[in-house]
């Protein structure tokens, strides 16, 4: 190995890289894997003349560590509701005023004055979804709409159930079943909610992200789920369907807001108002396979989507639905609790 | 009566015990492999052989653009990993012994030891202050990282194959009047090399699949092949991401193997 050709090329190597990007206009997006429409991005690059780079993490902790570390260069996040006002209180976004971009005019009603950032002066929604019950109808022919089929497992569907590690979404989903409301304060709630849990989990099969294939090919028959990864089943096995459970069930928000100390923050106001265009919100719901908060993009969807069971809440369940929230700490500490237990 | 000592090999179940050992470790990433050609979209079904994902793979610009940097992060950091640890193996074992000698063992050798988790949380702290103070938020950080914890991966089998060389080679060329240099270069030099080789090839593999300091590290658009994996999975999985992950595996093994192959010509 020749010593002089390494060094210059490590030279090379680190002095390319030690230039910043230097292009007209730079956008740096961090969001969730598979979650980012590469279509929508080129769409907008050319519109703009704009060069944007993608980067993913896998949950909303990870992001705002990085976040919270600093230097990080990105310009646009994408949290989730229930993280939304941890990041406004660590300062830690740009309050972009979206309500006064052109755009805006776009956004649903019902999605303006929600409680994690009303009015919105921080963020734009991105998709929203609900955690559900999915399963498999060949197997199981009773009520699909209730979170019986996870608590109280009916027989035909012992060890073929799935719950999905999301902490806050299973443990609402159980205090809505017992009788209560998410973040009880409630000791006896919150008690006859973890005994109902660990009742059910020994006819559970797992508590994973399980590949689809087990659904697919009929491992698992049932599932807390979310809406637009059930609708993927679906499509690959009609037998499945997605349940809204009566009892009670999480809807949530993933909302894209520009970050404190963003270098790029005219690039990133313009992303936040091209994606309350129709057609940008469908390019992203088409490739999420979850409903935006844009009205008008139904037509530019793809033709299944719109009237997709998974994408319309039924009417007579919607007084059952409720945001996803962040406890207050201490009741927080409470489904920790609970949470280690029933995973332990 | 000729005491035979003790063989693994002649213990009763050995080979079956190695050989289930073996298929235990190895079925899964067969089964993965196997997957990557599959022409269907779910991993259970086998609908023909197909070499569509990995087209499909080629045709994903995020996927090129995290392999073109996972090439040159693993390729800038093996290199200075590689140099500096030549020189410090040089270092330690043609000199006289000196105190602080194991001292220096263990300083290079404590990426070993200390849980990656730590460094990349340390690292992230300090990286993240320089980022902020210097405006830079280049590869550069992810090099100097990898480059941390590749150290020992290319000291370890360098030092190996300097202490087991000939001293009287060199000692021999001393005494022709070879100047230091020079019988550093003609002699040192070229029986190391099968050392320097291994250590570079190792030390490229460990960056090469490194998910948690780059996932901790990057800035912008410094998606690695492991950290976009890890990006994908939590949502969905296609084929595309079993042609992905083989293509990896397939380089890991390639360059695994070029590494042996050094070794043991020279043997």
């Amino acid at each position: 190995m020749k010593y002089a050709s390494c060094l210059t090329f490590t030279t090379a190597v680190l002095m390319a890289t030690a230039l910043p990007a230097l292009a007209a206009g730079q956008l740096n997006i961090f969001n969730f894997g598979l979650y980012t429409p590469p279509d929508m991005i080129k769409k907008f690059e050319a519109a703009y003349d704009v060069k944007v780079t993608l980067t993913e993490y896998d949950s909303n902790e990870a992001a705002m560590a990085k976040i919270e570390a600093g230097g990080h260069g990105f310009d646009i996040v994408v949290p989730s509701a229930s993280v939304v006002p941890i990041y406004i209180d660590k300062g830690l976004l740009m309050k972009s005023e979206p309500s006064q971009m052109s755009n805006f005019r776009n956004v649903n009603p019902e999605w303006i004055d929600v409680s994690w950032d009303a009015g919105r002066h921080y963020t734009v929604p991105w998709v929203w979804g609900t955690t559900g019950v999915m399963v498999n109808k060949k197997v199981y022919k009773g009520d699909i709409n209730t979170s019986a089929i996870i608590l109280d497992t009916p027989e035909e569907l012992k060890g073929k159930v799935n719950v999905v590690p999301a902490m806050n979404e299973v443990i609402d989903m159980a205090i809505g079943y017992v009788g209560g409301q998410p973040c009880t304060t409630d000791k006896a709630i919150l008690k006859a909610a973890r005994d109902k849990l660990m009742a059910a989990k020994p006819h559970w099969a797992s508590i994973d992200y399980p590949s689809f294939e087990k659904f697919i090919k009929e491992d698992l028959n049932a599932s807390v789920f979310w809406n637009g990864a059930a609708m993927r089943i679906r499509a690959e096995n009609p037998g499945f369907a997605y349940g809204y459970p009566k009892e009670g069930f999480s809807l949530w928000q993933d909302n894209v807001a520009i970050l404190a100390d963003a270098k790029n923050v005219d690039n990133a106001k313009l992303f936040l108002n091209f994606i309350m265009d129709p057609e940008n919100a469908a390019l992203i719901s088409n490739y999420t396979r979850y409903g935006n908060a844009i009205l008008g993009s139904e037509k530019f969807m793809d033709k299944e989507l719109p009237n997709a069971p998974e994408m319309n809440i039924p009417p007579e369940f919607k007084t059952a639905a409720h945001f996803l929230v962040t406890c207050p700490a201490d009741v927080q500490e409470i489904y920790t609790r609970i949470w280690t237990d029933l995973t332990k | 009566m000729v005491e035979r000592g003790f063989n693994v090999k002649r213990l009763p179940g050995a080979a079956l015990m190695a050989v289930t050992c073996f298929v235990i470790l190895y079925i899964p990433m067969v089964i993965l492999v196997a997957y990557s050609f599959n022409s269907g979209k779910v991993i259970g079904n086998w609908e023909g052989l197909s070499l569509k994902w990995y087209g499909a793979a080629f045709q994903n610009a995020a996927f090129l653009d995290a392999a073109i940097n996972s090439l040159i992060l693993a390729t800038s950091a093996s290199v200075l990993a590689t140099l500096m640890a030549t020189m410090a193996a040089i270092a330690t074992t043609r000199t006289a012994k000196f105190r602080g000698d194991g001292t220096i063992h263990i300083i290079l050798n404590q990426p070993l030891m200390v849980p990656e988790i730590v460094l990349a949380i340390a690292l992230l702290i300090i990286i993240g202050q320089i980022k902020q103070a210097t405006g830079y938020t280049g590869l550069g950080f992810l090099i100097a990282a990898h480059t941390t914890f590749c150290i020992p991966f290319a000291y370890l089998p360098i030092r190996a194959r300097l202490e087991g060389m000939d001293l009287s080679l060199e000692a021999a060329a001393a005494d022709l009047y070879a100047s230091r240099f020079y019988a550093f270069r003609r002699v040192t030099l070229p029986l190391l090399a099968p050392g320097i080789m291994a250590g570079f090839m190792l030390a490229f593999v460990i960056s090469l699949d490194d998910l948690v300091m780059s996932d901790f590290l990057k800035s912008p658009g410094q998606e690695t092949l492991p950290t976009y994996l890890m990006g994908e999975l939590r949502r969905n999985l296609t084929s595309e991401i079993y042609a992905i992950s083989s293509l990896l595996l397939l380089i890991s093994v390639l360059i695994v193997a070029g590494s042996w192959v050094a070794t043991r010509k020279k043997n």
